[in-house]
């Protein structure tokens, strides 16, 4: 209870200081962990996040503002490593669903349904396990 | 021209062995993403550099 009283209370206060016209990386991403503790954003093994149902406007453009990052940065290190941006997406989507996933935390495989994770670890796509989980 | 060209070919065919290589099959994943094993597992650790010394593109 606590715990969640005072996420939201931060929530609440990083908000306000983007509605005074700043922005910060810090206040999007407190947005986006609350939204993957309220079961409305995970991430998806497309190395992306991904929204579940409707979300308020704030969620979503936290969402599509990390996601341009995400993506600007699979473009840069895809380009070095001479593969596709959609591959480095992957590989790096395996990683975040295998470890950076808490429980009762949703995500999504492909364009399956979201599930949440349990106690244990999430079955991967087939392609990750060349990584050696 | 012609059969000097043809003598060549199967020459070649007759000396070369006949080589079977398993091919390099991409996985199909649901994702409709086709990714290779070997590439998975070049930019594994490019993957995890990327998320440690990112954690902010990456927030749990």
């Amino acid at each position: 209870m606590t715990r969640s009283f005072s996420r939201t209370t931060l929530v609440a206060a990083l908000l306000g200081l983007s509605a005074l016209g700043a922005a910060p990386a810090f206040a999007q991403d407190a947005v986006i962990s609350a939204a993957k503790a309220a079961g409305t954003v995970g991430e998806q093994a497309d190395g992306y996040l991904g929204i579940k149902g409707s979300v308020s406007g704030d969620v979503r453009s936290a969402v599509d503002a990390l996601n341009i990052k995400r993506r600007a940065a699979y473009t840069d290190l895809a380009a070095k490593r001479g593969v596709t941006v959609q591959d480095m997406a992957a590989v790096t989507g395996c990683q975040t669903l295998a470890s950076r996933v808490s429980q009762g935390q949703i995500y999504r495989i492909g364009a399956g349904d979201w599930q949440t994770k349990g106690a244990g670890p999430i079955a991967l796509p087939d392609y990750c396990a060349a990584a050696g989980q | 021209m012609v059969r000097a060209g043809s003598g060549l070919l199967l020459a070649g065919m007759a000396g070369g062995c006949i080589q079977v290589r398993a091919p390099e099959k991409p996985i199909e994943i649901n994702l409709n993403v086709k990714i290779q094993q070997e590439v998975v597992v070049r930019l594994q650790q490019d993957a995890k550099d990327l998320i440690q010394n990112n954690p902010e593109l990456f927030p749990q």
